[in-house]
């Protein structure tokens, strides 16, 4: 009797370590499949249109010119706008919750900004078209033209505020309250003590959020797609139809086939190279930052 | 909390105020914004060739949008967009511009007047017709059934067709190949027929105008659909029927004053090569 149930858990046991494992290893497989779907596709078509062509800047498929760096060109300065914008704006709030906002305003305002995360891309891709695009054409834009890395920037500035926020927040909070206290102790004021120490002291987890912040900018797809104007030219104003990697992928996927669809994944290639390195430098920062805390702490 | 609440109303208030200036009237000066569809779209490769200006590139401050619906939505709100359309999909929210002093209606785009417009047509060797199923669906493709069907987004050619009479006694397969510009018609058309013919099969494939030649002319495919009109020299031993046409309309603003315009306004407008961004001045005289 006492054999069959042992036996019984035991097999339970092995089952459900197979499951468990299985999940474990379910998520990696995933990431080796992607990864070997876009390398074995993207790869040997960059080799074979040649990379003069592949990272030239004209994109034509009718002659055969699959050129990405204007997207690449546009991406970045979309990414790099709206994480100025929304640093500015991310960091100045995360401040004032920190430190000058009345105690029982700060989990109102937490809770409503971390709402903001939730809300679908589409819908701020809507906002942009319907109010920010039309807004810039008749108010700012010198030339009439709405659309561009304007547009798109102030839209993304607004999705990556929550990670900014959230972020950079905690980061202020990990700081020992005994710096702000000897800061105050030294004469300095409450201001002085959160701008000159506070802050250097949370630069590590501001960096991680800064991070953070390019990775959700340069992989947002549909609200920038409806706001951006999309033709495959050098960036070389605000106010200008231009074109990112994500949404050339976006805007082909569905349409093209045959050697252009090809070079929509090796687009993809390449926006996975820049994501993956934004990856590593945040993991390196991270490690960074946790292991001159735990030396700095008495 | 009173403050907070007094500070989400003021925002409130501004993002309304925003909206409600949002429609600002037409302003001549203002550069035209051009907007086009992505690459592959059907109603791009047949304005651009019809246009003249086949394989060329955008614009290069062309505005793309991806579909019918974001193109109406664009011209709507934006007093200096001009966009084309498949005829079909205009709504009353916005102008159709004359071309060439044409107006798009069904009767010029028939009568060959109206400019931008092309026939989606299938050809067949004459002896297809021999075979009784297929001369069903040529008979089918003829008849009122049809035309409710094609009028629904393309333009119908046969005014006053008769109905069609169902033949309970046949069965088979007919395959149609070619043009994926007339593949959606053909494949609505396929159904309707299907829901009269049960016991006949019509499997629609794409391949694009060219493999609709090849398969009629080497009999791989009863018909081929082609988005062009006939030419002989691709399938000598082929004859044609105009399905139904496809008139693109040139959309505006309701706000824009504009009334007609030129195709060498058009392709002028929508050239890649064209440098300088036009001004909606140059067109309203």
């Amino acid at each position: 009797m006492m054999n069959k149930a042992y036996r019984f858990i035991k097999a339970r046991d092995l089952v459900m370590r197979g499951v468990f494992i299985f999940c474990a290893v379910f998520s990696i497989v995933a990431l080796g499949c992607i990864c070997a779907f876009l390398f074995a596709n993207g790869l040997p078509f960059i080799g074979r249109v040649g990379l003069g062509n592949f990272f030239g800047s004209e994109w034509h498929l009718d002659s055969e010119a699959y050129g990405i760096l204007s997207m690449i060109a546009a991406s970045l300065y979309v990414t790099a706008l709206s994480t100025v914008i929304g640093i500015t704006i991310g960091l100045f709030t995360a401040v004032s919750l920190f430190k000058f906002c009345p105690e029982n305003a700060v989990a109102p305002i937490r809770q409503m900004i971390n709402l903001l995360a939730g809300i679908p891309s589409v819908i701020y891709g809507l906002f942009g078209l319907i109010i920010i695009v039309p807004f810039l054409r008749d108010y700012i834009s010198p030339n009439g033209f709405g659309y561009g890395i304007l547009a798109a920037s102030l839209v993304l500035s607004v999705m990556v505020l929550p990670t900014i926020v959230s972020v950079s927040f905690d980061a202020l909070n990990a700081v020992p309250k005994s710096y702000y206290e000897g800061a105050l102790a030294l004469g300095a004021t409450s201001e002085q003590s959160v701008f000159k120490v506070m802050l250097p002291a949370a630069k590590s987890g501001i960096l991680a959020a800064v991070v953070l912040a390019i990775g959700r900018a340069i992989g947002e797809t549909m609200a920038v797609i409806m706001v951006l104007g999309n033709s495959p030219v050098m960036p070389k104003g605000l106010f200008q139809s231009v074109r990112t990697m994500t949404s050339n992928i976006a805007l082909g996927a569905t349409e093209l086939s045959g050697d252009a669809a090809t070079a929509l994944v090796s687009t993809g290639v390449v926006l996975f190279a820049f994501t993956l390195l934004l990856n590593i430098s945040f993991s390196l920062l991270k490690e960074q930052g946790g292991g001159k805390r735990e030396k700095k702490r008495p | 909390m009173k403050k907070l609440l007094a500070v989400m109303l003021l925002m409130c208030v501004c993002a309304a105020a925003l909206v409600s200036c949002g429609g600002s009237g037409f302003d001549s000066s203002k550069n035209v914004t051009i907007i086009a569809r992505e690459d592959g779209s059907g109603t791009k490769s047949a304005f651009m060739e019809l246009i003249g200006l086949r394989g060329k590139a955008d614009p290069a401050n062309a505005v793309i949008q991806n579909g019918t619906a974001a193109v109406l939505a664009e011209v709507k709100g934006n007093p200096a967009a001009i966009a084309y359309e498949s005829l079909g999909y205009v709504t009353d929210d916005v102008k159709a511009l004359k071309i060439d002093g044409i107006e798009a209606t069904v009767a010029n785009i028939q009568s060959g007047a109206y400019k931008i417009a092309r026939p989606l047509a299938i050809v067949y060797p004459g002896s297809v017709l021999d075979d009784e199923v297929n001369a069903a669906f040529f008979a089918f493709l003829q008849s009122s059934d049809a035309q409710k069907i094609i009028g629904d987004g393309y333009v119908s050619i046969l005014n006053d067709a008769p109905a069609y009479t169902i033949d309970g006694s046949l069965s088979g397969t007919i395959d149609i190949s070619g043009s994926t510009s007339v593949q959606p018609l053909m494949i609505d058309l396929a159904e309707a027929f299907r829901a009269l013919q049960p016991n006949i099969t019509v499997n629609v494939s794409g391949g694009g105008s060219g493999t609709g030649y090849n398969n009629a002319r080497d009999g791989v495919s009863a018909f081929g659909m082609i988005s062009e009109v006939f030419v002989l020299d691709k399938a000598p031993n082929c004859t044609y029927f105009n399905v139904a046409m496809d008139g693109i309309a040139m959309i505006v603003h309701k706000d824009n004053p504009l009334d007609s315009i030129t195709m060498e306004q058009l392709a002028s407008i929508y050239d890649e090569e064209s440098t300088t961004t036009p001004i909606w001045s140059d067109y309203i005289k």
